[in-house]
């Protein structure tokens, strides 16, 4: 289940992110960022299951691709932001 | 037509480039626009490109700002590091798009002159003028008139040694030698997408070593409720919708040149400019050296370029006459007030188009 959004800054940086993760063997989604977790208005997020957050964030870091924001989309819908 | 204006653009393309261009038009949606397939496929395209120039250049992606063409990029460029008053060492070859740009912002031009096809004594000239100081130095890789090559690698680094910041047009180099923005320790790098990369007019590419400012302001598809442009690149540069057919053939083009064997491409432009230079037994004046790419300025005899020029466009023959918006460079050169024909070659160009020229330049000095 793709549950986790780290949120981008833009689509480009998105896309590298998610290039990124491909070569760590990471598999994600990149999408246009849900409202409630874009609160600058117009982002896009790379969706990938909870139990990859930790690492995909750490293997961006290391790969100096800018993470906004770290969420998780709970059963009923709604966002909880992570703070790492 | 004997097509021989590629400085101009580069005319003959590979055929993937038309075919990218037209499958960009009727598929693809505005990029960073929309969550919907046709956005999403113009935004897959645009970074496809952007990628294969990131691997082309040796830069990340976000390095790659597309532009509308090299004069926007060197605008972008001298627009961030040039104020009015400041002191901007250029070489003597520049053409109006980095001239024109420091004129209009009011900056104090040093052009550096040098023997045309002497690289040491360019860099020679360059240190001297860098000595006394300067806000920002800009070199073309080669000159769009005379197509010298200057050495740009000894004069990054000689900024780089006074902290200065370094500006290379690769106008007239890229896609047919390397562009090395990392090794010459520029600043930025601004080069057409339409001449030697062969791709569609309307696309150029800027790469960014330094966080550049915005020319256009407006809309990313990015942080929408800031009223500020963001500072991330490659959005800073990239405000309104992109030129995505034009991007879309540009990738193409640059997925073509990857697979060629570019020091081939090289030797074969070296050997066909070698066949142009007969041009000399038949009595015309040559500009020509040691270091040259395929751009050739001549005169025939008792011709003005003007009329020369116009003469082989009736027998067939395309080539550009007169200042090549680069009065500087005519200056240097010794060519003003008429300035010069120019031939310049393409990487397609064929042995038998300048076998052709050679036989029509013969039948018009009769």
């Amino acid at each position: 289940m793709y549950d986790c959004y780290l949120t981008v800054r833009s689509v480009t940086w998105g896309q590298k992110g998610r290039d990124v993760l491909d070569r760590a063997g990471l598999r994600c989604r990149l999408l246009r960022a849900p409202r409630e977790i874009a609160p600058g208005g117009c982002a896009y997020a790379l969706s990938l299951p909870q139990r990859d957050g930790i690492r995909a964030e750490a293997v961006l870091d290391r790969a100096g691709v800018p993470v906004a924001g770290s969420w998780i989309r709970r059963p009923d819908g709604s966002y909880v932001r992570l703070e790492r | 037509m004997i097509y021989l204006d590629n400085a101009a653009t580069t005319l003959r393309k590979p055929p993937q480039v038309s075919a990218a261009v037209l499958e960009a038009l009727r598929s693809c949606a505005n990029p960073g626009r929309g969550g919907h397939a046709a956005a999403a496929r113009a935004e897959e395209t645009v970074y496809r490109t952007r990628k294969l120039a990131s691997e082309f250049f040796g830069l990340e992606p976000e390095q790659i700002c597309f532009t509308a063409n090299a004069t926007e990029g060197l605008n972008i460029a001298l627009r961030t590091l040039v104020r009015p008053g400041d002191r901007v060492v250029l070489s003597g070859l520049e053409h109006n798009a980095v001239t024109r740009t420091l004129t209009g912002l009011g900056a104090k031009l040093v052009p550096v002159t040098a023997p045309i096809f002497d690289a040491d004594r360019w860099a020679e000239a360059f240190a001297a003028a860098l000595s006394a100081g300067a806000s920002c130095c800009v070199c073309l890789h080669a000159s769009n008139v005379f197509g010298a090559l200057l050495p740009v690698d000894q004069i990054g680094a000689l900024c780089a040694e006074r902290r200065i910041p370094f500006v290379v047009d690769a106008s007239q180099s890229a896609g047919l030698l390397p562009v090395t923005p990392e090794r010459w320790q520029a600043a930025f790098t601004a080069m057409p997408g339409h001449k030697g990369l062969l791709g569609p007019q309307g696309t150029g590419i800027l790469l960014c070593r330094e966080q550049p400012l915005p020319l256009r302001f407006g809309g990313t598809g990015s942080l929408s409720m800031d009223q500020k442009m963001p500072r991330e690149l490659p959005d800073c540069l990239e405000a309104g919708t992109l030129n995505v057919p034009g991007i879309a053939g540009l990738g193409a083009a640059l997925g073509w040149l990857r697979l060629q064997n570019r020091a081939e491409l090289l030797k074969r432009e070296k050997k066909l400019l070698h066949a142009v230079l007969r041009l000399r037994a038949l009595g015309a004046e040559l500009w020509t050296g040691p270091d040259q790419i395929g751009v050739l300025s001549f005169r025939l005899p008792n011709r003005d370029p003007e009329e020369t020029a116009a003469r082989y466009a009736r027998a067939g023959v395309a080539l550009r006459a007169g200042l090549h918006c680069a009065p500087l460079a005519h200056r240097t050169g010794g060519t003003l007030p008429e300035g010069t024909v120019r031939l310049s070659l393409s990487v397609l160009t064929e042995p038998k188009e300048i076998e052709r020229f050679l036989s029509v330049t013969k039948s018009l000095l009769k």
